[in-house]
C-alpha cells in the first residue's frame, strides 16, 4: 500500500527538507545544538528511566545465548552513503524484502540456527556507532542486532571493548550507552536521516516519547535494518514524514502527528547491567507464553577499526574550514538541559541520564567568509530594462553576505527598508518620491505651522522639541557630515524627527530615534527620502520605544531562550547571577548596535540585518554571537550585572564586526527552527502579526 | 560604619534627572575628569566607578547613570533600587528640568531606600547668563525635602568632586552597620554581592 509510485510526489520535497537541514548541520555545526523538533521539553527528566533500579517487568534471565557468528564484511556492504539521498529507495527496498530471505538481506552470512531457547538473529551489523559527544575520538562504535525469539522481535547494540581508538572510553560509557534488548513492543517509531554528507543514521523512538541516541551506520545497512523489521512487525511509514517508520501503529497510523515523535529525545539509556529481559503483554503476542531473550555481551572483533578511523577522517576532509565533523545536534539534547547527573523513574524503569561533558568546547570557527560589498556592475545584474528587481532573494542573499558598496547604499536601502518594493520601476520609484515629497512637506508644515503663541499653549509639542533639539545636536557630532556649529544636517535631522514626530503622533520622539536615523540621512542626503525611509525603519522598530517597553522585553527574552539553547553554560552563568533579564544587550537591541561599531561598520551591519535574508531577527543572535565571543572572559572574571553591565557597553568600538556577522549567521542556521521558536510572533522588527502573508514569506526563507 | 574600624565601604549611586540636564557629563568627570561638550545620550544605563578617600576610609562608588527621558522611567526603579544615594540632577538654565528633579525627589522618597543620601544638584553652572533657576530656590527646596544642594558644572568641573565628596562623607553616618541596603563592607570580596541587588 505505500508503493514507490504512491509516493513518488513527495519524494523531492522531502528530499529537498532533510538536504537541507542535514547538510547545514554537517558541515557548520561542530560545537552547537540544533534540535530538529520544537520541542525543549522543560519536565524532561521526569521522562528519563534511571539505572539503579531495574524496571519490574525486567526479569532476571537464565544462561546467556551463545552464538556463533562468521562475520564477512564484504565489499557489497560498503555502500556508499555520502551523497545518498535515494530516499524511498529505501523503503521500496523495505517492502521487497518483507518476503525476502533475511539471510540476503545484509551482505552477512551468519549461522542463527544454533541458538537455544528458539532465539534468531535476524539482522546484525557492525560498527553501527553513536556520538556522544562532537569529538571523533569520543564515539562509540559497537554492533547492532534484531533478535528474534518466539514471535517477538527485539533489539540490541552492544558497544565494542577495548577500542584503542577510545581511550577516554569508560567502562562506565559503555554501560551507559548500551542497549539490551529492546522489544520492538515498546518501540514507537524509527526515523531515518539521510544527510547529504556523513552516514545514515537512525533515532529510535520508543513508545514512553524516549529516544535512543542517534545510531550511526558506518557501513550502511539502514534500509536492510528496515526491511528486516517489517519481516517480523507491523511497520508503516508515516504519513506526515516518509522519513518516520511507525512500530506497530495499529490505531490509526496515519494520523499519528510528526510533533508525537520528536517529543523528548533525550539521550538516556539503562545503564545497570542486566542482561536480560521478560517481554510484557502486548497486542503482538498476548496469546503466547511469557518468553524470555538472554544473551551475553558478545566481544566483537574489531577487525575492520583501521578502515573505520580511514572513513572518518575522509569526511573531515571534505567538510569547510577544516572544522572537525560535525555531531548530529540530535546528540546534544541531553546537554540542553542537563549538565549533569540526574535520575528519573518512569514506567520504563530507572534509568541515568548522562553526565555530559559542556558543549562548547569548541570556538565557532565557521560561517561564510564576508564577500566584498555588492558594487553598482552587479547591482544592476539584479535589475530588469525597466528597472524592477527579478529575484528579490538573490538580491538579499547577495547583500546579505557582503553589504553594499557605499556609493550604492542610496539606492539599495530604500529597497531594503522597504520604501521602495522590489517589482517597482524606475519609473514608478521616480513618481513615488515625488509624490511623497510632498507628503512629507504637508506633515512637515502641521509643525512649521505653530505660531509661538500656540506653542505656549501646546506643550506636548514644546516638550517634543526640546527633546528633539537637545538629542540631535549630540548626535554624531564627530562626523564631517554633522560637524560645527549651525550645520544643517543637525537642522535637518531635528525636521526629520519633529516631522516623524507627528506623523506618529502616538509614538513620538523617543531617545534613540536619532541615533536610528543618522546613518539615514546620511546615506540619503535628502530630507523627504531620508524621512520615509525612517518612517519604513520605524514600521519595524517603533515597538523598541513602546512606553511599556514590550517591544525590547520581547527581545530581551528571546535572546536569552536562545542563549539557552546555543550556549546553555553561559544560560547558567546568568541564571545564577541575576542577568537574565539581558539588560546590558539593552543598547544593543534599542538602536541596532549603533553605538557597539563604527559608523561605516554600523551601515554595513544594519544592510545584512534589512535583508532579513536567514531570519528577521538576525540582530539576536548578533546579541548571542557577541556574548559567546567574550563568555570566558564575563564567567572566567565572575562578572555580575553591574560589572557585565559595564564592560558590555566598554565593548563599544572593540567588536570585529565580520567574525560576528559569521558567527551569527551560523548560530541562526544551526538553531534553526528551535531558534524560530524562541522568538514569539510579533518580535521586533517582525511586522505587526495580523500581517499573516508577511510571515508565510519569511517562513519559505528560513527554509 | 567608619567607627566599626572598617575602612572601604562601597556604595551604589544612581544619577537621575531630566533629559540634557548633564547625568552623564557629571559622571564622565568625575570618573575620568574629562567634559564632552557633545555628550551623546545615554541609552539604557552606563554603569561606571570610582573610588574616593574620605577621613581615613575610601569610598567606593557604583555609578548607575541612567536615561533622561520620561519614556524610559518605568526602568528607573531597576537601578535605584538598593541604591545608598542619589544624585538628582537638572540644569539651571532649564525650569522644566528643575520641576522634573523634584518629581524624581518625590519618588525616590515614597520608592527608594529611606536612608538614601540624596544631593540635588543644578549643573551648568557655567551658563549663569542663561540661568531660569535661582541658587536660593533650589536651596529652599532641597532644604525642605533633606537633600543637600551644590550648583555644579561638569564642564569646568566646578563642585563635581565635591557632590561625590559630600556624599561620601554622609554615607556612613545615616547608614546602620546591619543594614545593608546597597552598601556593604569590604573586608571580603565575595560580599560583595550583597550591594549588587539592584538588577534584580
Amino acid at each position: 500500500m505505500y508503493g514507490i509510485p504512491k509516493y513518488g510526489r513527495f519524494r523531492s520535497l522531502k528530499i529537498h527538507r532533510i538536504y537541507t537541514r542535514d547538510s547545514v548541520t554537517t558541515r557548520n555545526c561542530p560545537a552547537l545544538l540544533c534540535l530538529p523538533g520544537p520541542t525543549l521539553t522543560p519536565s524532561l527528566s521526569s521522562l528519563l528511566p534511571r539505572k539503579s533500579q531495574p524496571s519490574p517487568a525486567f526479569v532476571s534471565k537464565k544462561k546467556p545465548l551463545s552464538l556463533s557468528l562468521s562475520v564477512h564484511e564484504s565489499l557489497a556492504m560498503q555502500e556508499t552513503e555520502l551523497h545518498d539521498l535515494s530516499d524511498d529507495a529505501d523503503y521500496a527496498a523495505s517492502q521487497l524484502q518483507a518476503s525476502a530471505s533475511m539471510m540476503r538481506s545484509d551482505g552477512i552470512k551468519r549461522s542463527s540456527s544454533s541458538e537455544p531457547d528458539g532465539a534468531e538473529i535476524v539482522y546484525l551489523k557492525d560498527n553501527v556507532t553513536i556520538h556522544p559527544t562532537q569529538f571523533a575520538s569520543e564515539r562509540i562504535s559497537g554492533r547492532l542486532k534484531l533478535i528474534k525469539q518466539a514471535s517477538s522481535l527485539f533489539m540490541t547494540w552492544i558497544p565494542y571493548k577495548g577500542q584503542s581508538t577510545n581511550a577516554k572510553l569508560s567502562e562506565k560509557d559503555r554501560n551507559l550507552y548500551t542497549i539490551r534488548a529492546v522489544p520492538f513492543t515498546e518501540v514507537r517509531s524509527i526515523r531515518r536521516h539521510t544527510p547529504a554528507l556523513g552516514w545514515q543514521y537512525i533515532i529510535i523512538v520508543l513508545s514512553s516519547g524516549l529516544a535512543f541516541p542517534p545510531l550511526y551506520f558506518y557501513n550502511g545497512g539502514v534500509k536492510e535494518f528496515l526491511g528486516t523489521i517489517k519481516q517480523h512487525v507491523f511497520l508503516v511509514r508515516s504519513a506526515e514524514d516518509a522519513n518516520v517508520f511507525l512500530v506497530n501503529d495499529f490505531g490509526n497510523p496515519l494520523q499519528r502527528t510528526l510533533s508525537s515523535l520528536e517529543l523528548p529525545m533525550a539521550v538516556s539509556v539503562a545503564s545497570e547491567p542486566s542482561t536480560s529481559i521478560s517481554v510484557g503483554e502486548s497486542p503482538l503476542n498476548e496469546n503466547q507464553e511469557r518468553t524470555d531473550v538472554v544473551f551475553g555481551n558478545s566481544s566483537a572483533s574489531l577487525y575492520n577499526g583501521k578502515q573505520r578511523q580511514k572513513k572518518a577522517s575522509n569526511v573531515t576532509e571534505k567538510i569547510p574550514d577544516g572544522s572537525p565533523v560535525a555531531s548530529d545536534p540530535l546528540e546534544n539534547i541531553s546537554y540542553m538541559k542537563h549538565n549533569h547527573v540526574e535520575e528519573a523513574a518512569t514506567n520504563l524503569g530507572t534509568f541515568e541520564l548522562i553526565d555530559c561533558k559542556e558543549v562548547d568546547k569548541l570556538t565557532l570557527v565557521w560561517g561564510k567568509p564576508r564577500q566584498p560589498p555588492l558594487g553598482f556592475e552587479e547591482w544592476f545584474t539584479f535589475l530588469d530594462s525597466e528597472g524592477k528587481v527579478l529575484d528579490s532573494k538573490a538580491l538579499r542573499k547577495r547583500i546579505f553576505y557582503g553589504g553594499v558598496e557605499h556609493g550604492l547604499r542610496k539606492e539599495a536601502w530604500a529597497f531594503l527598508l522597504g520604501y521602495h518594493s522590489y517589482d517597482s520601476t524606475y519609473a514608478e520609484r521616480t513618481y513615488l518620491r515625488s509624490i511623497k515629497k510632498s507628503e512629507y512637506e504637508t506633515i512637515k508644515f502641521q509643525w512649521q505651522s505653530i505660531s509661538p503663541e500656540q506653542a505656549k499653549r501646546f506643550t506636548k509639542f514644546r516638550e517634543r522639541k526640546g527633546l528633539i533639539e537637545k538629542d540631535v545636536v549630540r548626535t554624531d557630532r564627530s562626523l564631517s557630515f554633522y560637524d560645527g556649529d549651525d550645520n544643517a544636517n543637525v537642522n535637518l535631522l531635528r525636521d526629520i524627527l519633529l516631522t516623524y514626530s507627528f506623523y506618529n503622533f502616538d509614538l513620538g520622539y523617543c531617545q534613540g530615534m536619532s541615533d536610528l536615523l543618522s546613518p539615514i540621512l546620511f546615506i540619503m542626503e535628502d530630507e523627504s527620502e531620508s524621512f520615509w525611509c525612517f518612517v519604513a525603519l520605524m514600521e519595524r522598530l517603533g515597538p523598541n520605544f513602546n512606553r511599556d517597553q514590550n517591544g525590547m522585553h520581547s527581545q530581551l527574552f528571546a535572546i536569552s531562550k536562545l542563549v539557552e539553547l546555543l550556549d546553555s553554560p553561559l544560560h547558567n552563568y546568568f541564571k545564577q547571577h541575576d542577568c537574565l533579564n539581558y539588560f546590558f544587550c539593552f543598547r544593543w537591541i534599542l538602536i541596532q548596535f549603533k553605538r557597539e561599531f563604527e559608523y561605516e561598520k554600523t551601515m554595513r551591519l544594519w544592510e545584512v540585518l534589512w535583508t532579513h535574508y536567514l531570519s528577521e531577527h538576525l540582530h539576536l543572535y548578533v546579541c548571542v554571537a557577541i556574548l559567546k565571543r567574550y563568555r570566558n572572559k564575563i564567567m572566567g572574571e565572575q562578572m555580575d550585572f553591574d560589572t557585565l553591565l559595564k564592560f558590555i557597553n566598554e565593548l563599544s568600538g572593540h567588536i570585529d564586526l565580520d567574525p560576528i556577522l559569521r558567527d551569527a549567521e551560523a548560530l541562526c542556521i544551526c538553531a534553526g527552527e528551535n531558534g524560530a521558536t524562541c522568538i514569539p510572533p510579533g518580535t521586533p522588527p517582525s511586522l505587526p502579526v495580523d500581517d499573516g502573508s508577511f510571515y508565510t514569506q519569511q517562513d519559505d526563507d528560513v527554509l | 560604619m567608619a567607627t566599626t574600624g572598617n575602612k572601604n565601604i562601597n556604595a551604589k549611586l544612581v544619577l537621575l534627572g531630566d533629559v540634557g540636564a548633564g547625568k552623564s557629563s557629571l559622571v564622565l568627570r568625575f570618573v575620568k575628569g574629562q567634559f564632552i561638550e557633545f555628550q551623546e545620550s545615554t541609552i539604557g544605563a552606563a554603569f561606571f566607578s570610582q573610588t574616593l578617600a574620605v577621613n581615613d576610609a575610601t569610598v567606593k562608588f557604583e555609578i548607575w547613570d541612567t536615561a533622561g527621558q520620561e519614556r524610559y522611567h518605568s526602568l528607573a526603579p531597576m537601578y535605584y533600587r538598593g541604591a545608598a544615594a542619589a544624585i538628582i540632577v537638572y540644569d539651571i538654565t532649564n525650569q522644566a528640568s528643575f520641576e522634573r528633579a523634584k518629581k524624581w525627589v518625590q519618588e525616590l522618597q515614597a520608592q527608594g531606600n529611606p536612608n538614601m543620601v540624596m544631593a540635588l544638584a543644578g549643573n551648568k553652572a557655567d551658563l549663569p547668563d542663561t540661568r531660569k533657576v535661582a541658587a536660593e530656590e533650589a536651596q529652599a527646596y532641597a532644604q525642605e525635602n533633606g537633600l543637600f544642594f551644590m550648583e555644579t558644572s561638569a564642564k569646568t568641573a566646578a563642585n563635581v568632586n565635591d557632590v561625590f565628596y559630600e556624599i561620601a562623607k554622609r554615607l556612613p553616618r545615616v547608614q546602620p552597620a546591619q543594614n545593608p541596603s546597597g552598601m556593604v563592607l569590604m573586608d571580603r570580596p565575595a560580599e560583595r554581592v550583597a550591594s549588587a541587588s539592584c538588577c534584580s
